[in-house]
């Protein structure tokens, strides 16, 4: 009950956390900029509008935005948000969710190429080739995280006190595992300075330029899944900066959220005083991240000798 | 691994990471300062016994590896306004991942070496002999002659790590003049350097092989 109770107000939050990333851009801009609110707003425009579909795509592409957001949502339901127990929880469903998340970025891909824009075919190419590196990146996480407990469950990593054991065991290198996932996060979610969210030029986008074609409520499942994807990934990255628990769950919770701002105020800060990367750059951007990870792996396998 | 001397040798390793990664020279120098920094202050949390002396000769080492030498590199570029571009001959990703790999291979090839190192200090050795060995990977695979410079001052980053891990008397003195005979070998190189740029207009090593007298 409790989880689900979480993972409910998690996912209603999603959206106000992405608004305060505009909030912090828009700051750096000197600008007011939009309420917090605004993606709700979005939403729920999108929703109440009808789709336009081509006449050349097939049933792939209204399958793309739908598994794309159940897939982060089913993703979502094996977060421990805050430290508690997880709502699903089995051994083994790290590489699950790993391949869920993998799954939901296929139909975004597979709806792309469905509708034979040439724009649509080159984000797909980036979109494919970019997230390689960084599932490499989290298996060297998981290998690690493997080899400091011994189990192969997302709950089991981040529940409770569990990352403070990590710190205490792995140390100072665990801080690189925080680096690494967070320029996966900045790479998944498609964040500058990989992908520019906020550009609306075709031939330097990514993940934009994917979804030009889908509109009305096709669209807004798709930014929801976003939305959804961005927060699973900080939510690993909140547990392992403030690894502490309070005691109330209560406490904890209301800790993590507040920790969650921190993160996402981060990378509003990267996205404001960063320039995206050239496209060649990139890959050497993400295979940093997979450097930092085997290494912090590597080091810590000879001090658990 | 909460005592500061680990804690110190795996920012060195990462800066070898990142000084295999690093494309520009200017970054290059600047990794490598750090390097020199992080590497010269190890003996002071060592434990060993220090007197006033050899806490100088620690500073005095600081002070050249960390800035002299970095310092005196960087005016000599910008003098001879040199190609900032590091010319590698293997690429930047293929330097990283063979990094990692160089690392992997220190760690699995130390123990075998029974150096008497201080115990309790397992990643002593590796961190040497990583840099010494990625130093060397340095100048095999950059063609500009100022990046060999920099991989040597990696090697002899190593060499030093290893001479503090044995806690000798004499190990300053020799640690001092070996600096001194970097310092003074950089700034040959600077000088010869920049005559080379003025009559040739190039660093390429590759290109030297054309001299004729």
């Amino acid at each position: 009950m409790q989880s689900i109770l979480l993972l409910f107000i998690a996912m209603l939050l999603a959206p106000l956390y992405a608004a305060w990333i505009l909030k912090i851009k828009a700051f750096f801009g000197g600008k007011k900029g939009p309420p917090l609110l605004i993606h709700y707003y979005t939403l729920i425009k999108l929703l109440r509008k009808g789709s336009v579909y081509s006449t050349s795509t097939t049933f792939l592409f209204k399958m793309g935005p739908l598994v794309s957001l159940t897939t982060a949502a089913v993703a979502l339901m094996f977060v421990p948000i805050g430290g508690s127990p997880s709502l699903f929880s089995f051994h083994g469903d790290v590489i699950f969710v790993l391949y869920l998340l993998g799954l939901g970025r296929f139909f975004t891909i597979a709806a792309a190429m469905d509708t034979a824009s040439p724009f649509e075919g080159m984000g797909a190419a980036r979109e494919a080739y970019f997230p390689i590196i960084c599932e490499a990146t989290l298996f060297v996480m998981l290998i690690l995280f493997y080899l400091l407990t011994g189990e192969l469950k997302l709950s089991a990593y981040f529940e409770g006190l569990q990352p403070l054991r990590f710190w205490h065991t792995a140390g100072a290198t665990l801080l690189f595992v925080v680096i690494a996932l967070f320029i996966v996060l900045l790479t998944e979610n498609a964040r500058v300075p990989v992908d520019d969210p906020a550009t609306h030029l075709e031939l330097t986008m990514i993940h934009e330029v994917m979804v030009l074609d889908h509109s009305g409520p096709d669209f807004a499942m798709i930014e929801l899944g976003a939305f959804f994807k961005l927060f699973f990934y900080s939510a690993f990255i909140a547990r392992l900066i403030f690894p502490f628990t309070m005691g109330p769950l209560a406490a904890d919770v209301a800790l993590f959220f507040a920790i969650l701002i921190l993160i996402y105020g981060i990378v509003g800060v990267t996205e404001s005083i960063m320039a995206r990367y050239r496209m060649d750059k990139v890959p050497q951007f993400v295979l940093t991240s997979f450097a930092l990870a085997a290494f912090a792996t590597i080091i810590t396998l000879e001090y658990i000798k | 691994m909460t005592n500061p001397v680990e804690t110190l040798l795996v920012l060195v390793l990462l800066s070898v990471l990142s000084a295999l990664g690093s494309s520009r020279l200017p970054s290059l120098i600047k990794v490598l300062s750090f390097q020199g920094l992080v590497v010269s202050i190890v003996p002071l949390f060592m434990g060993h016994e220090m007197n006033t002396g050899s806490i100088i000769f620690t500073l005095v080492t600081f002070l050249i590896r960390a800035f002299a030498i970095p310092l005196y590199i960087y005016v000599a570029i910008r003098r001879v306004a040199i190609r900032r571009e590091a010319n590698p001959i293997v690429g930047y990703h293929a330097s990283l991942l063979l990094g990692l790999v160089l690392i992997v291979a220190a760690i699995a090839v130390s123990p075998k070496f029974n150096l008497p190192m201080p115990q309790g200090r397992p990643l002593m050795l590796p961190t040497a002999v990583t840099l010494v060995v990625a130093g060397m990977f340095l100048i095999m695979s950059r063609r500009n002659a100022i990046a060999m410079v920099l991989g040597y001052m990696m090697m002899e980053n190593g060499i030093y790590l290893v001479g503090t891990g044995f806690s000798l008397r004499a190990q300053h003195i020799v640690e001092f003049g070996i600096l001194l005979d970097v310092l003074a070998g950089v700034m040959i190189m600077a000088v010869i350097l920049q005559h080379i740029k003025q009559a040739f207009d190039s660093l390429d090593t590759a290109r030297l092989t054309t001299l004729k007298e």
